[in-house]
């Protein structure tokens, strides 16, 4: 019974969405990415998930704001291990066009260790996409599964 | 009903509207815009793009030997808003179409675009220097027909004053004194001052 839960719930990596004060560009394109049936990425077993505990893997936007960063963390503390982050957009990754503004304290990866890093000013869904397959893939090696 | 019938003819007809992409190819538009690319042939380092540069994503940086400078754009911070491409003005910073930028961690810092651009020597002092392209050149001195721009685009900014003096200037240059470097800087300045032109000098 375990290891036939094992095998069944490998097939589908929950995403979970956390917006560190993102302008809402990147969080349009992973709405774009989920709910509208060309991009379609319940095709990878992939849906979003209302609960941090529920999570595999979590998507973040946004250059962590001041105001939302100790939120950001605490919500990221939540999900369980094994994780795999993905920073969505220029902006947690290296802090964009806000880079250096009196109330960002990104970059991202000065608090979260990220695992997938998917740039653009958004990234178009399929982008995400590509990023989610590659998380997905770090997820797989973290649990010690093969496809 | 009759409106159910029709999507359903269409969905017959023109298959699923999924796009195949992480299993198969997907379209991208001609005019998408993708990450950064620039022709180190063309690009004469003015420093335009990196001045609109939104997210601070260009940097231009001469090597301390004087050989050239590498012209870096961090994909990782380029907003992708075409300004660069936008204010060039020989067109040499583009942005292809091409979108595929997801990529672990470890190359977070690698995923930029780099190239070299070398420094090519002054034709009269030697002096290394980044020369105008000869479409440039040809467009800033359409007005002036008497100047030799195929010769002048060869030197630095500083000989190209000397030779301005030399060809140009109303006041003659001095035909007993050797057109070297230390003769050409006192005299140009003092003989287009005379002459009342707009020249800085120096």
């Amino acid at each position: 019974m375990n290891s036939l839960l094992k095998k069944l719930s490998v097939r589908s990596p929950w995403l979970f969405r956390i917006n560190a004060g993102s302008c809402n560009g990147c969080d349009v394109e992973l709405a774009t990415t989920a709910c509208i049936p060309r991009y379609d990425v319940e095709r990878l077993g992939c849906r979003y998930c209302g609960s941090p505990r529920h999570a595999d893997v979590v998507l973040i936007t946004g250059p962590l704001t001041a105001r939302v960063k100790d939120r950001v963390l605490k919500v990221w503390e939540e999900i369980p291990n094994p994780k795999v982050t993905v920073a969505v957009g220029i902006c947690p990754i290296s802090g964009g066009v806000f880079r250096e503004g009196y109330s960002i304290e990104g970059p991202l990866d000065k608090y979260i260790p990220i695992d997938v890093n998917v740039p653009g000013c958004p990234p178009r869904p399929q982008s995400i996409l590509e990023g989610v397959v590659l998380a997905r893939k770090i997820w797989l090696q973290r649990l010690g599964v093969e496809e | 009903m009759a409106g159910f019938l029709k999507v359903l003819f269409h969905n017959v007809l023109d298959g699923p509207s999924t796009d195949p992409f992480p299993l198969g190819e997907t379209f991208t538009p001609q005019r998408f815009r993708g990450k950064v690319v620039v022709d180190p042939d063309i690009c004469m380092g003015c420093g335009i793009c990196r001045h609109v540069c939104a997210a601070g994503a260009i940097s231009i940086s001469p090597r301390p030997d004087q050989s050239g400078y590498d012209f870096t754009v961090w994909h990782n911070s380029c907003c992708l808003c075409a300004q660069c491409r936008h204010y060039c003005p020989v067109g040499a910073i583009t942005l292809t179409n091409d979108w595929h930028n997801a990529h672990p961690q470890e190359e977070k810092y690698n995923w930029v675009e780099r190239k070299f651009v070398p420094y090519v020597p002054c034709a009269d002092c030697g002096t290394p220097m980044r020369p105008l392209p000869l479409s440039i050149a040809r467009r800033i001195y359409l007005n002036n027909p008497d100047i030799n721009v195929e010769r002048i685009i060869t030197l630095c900014p500083k000989c190209r004053q000397v030779e301005d003096a030399r060809t140009h200037s109303s006041c003659a240059w001095p035909a007993a004194a050797k057109p070297g470097k230390t003769a050409g800087e006192g005299a140009p300045a003092k003989a287009d001052a005379t002459a009342g032109d707009a020249a800085p000098k120096e």
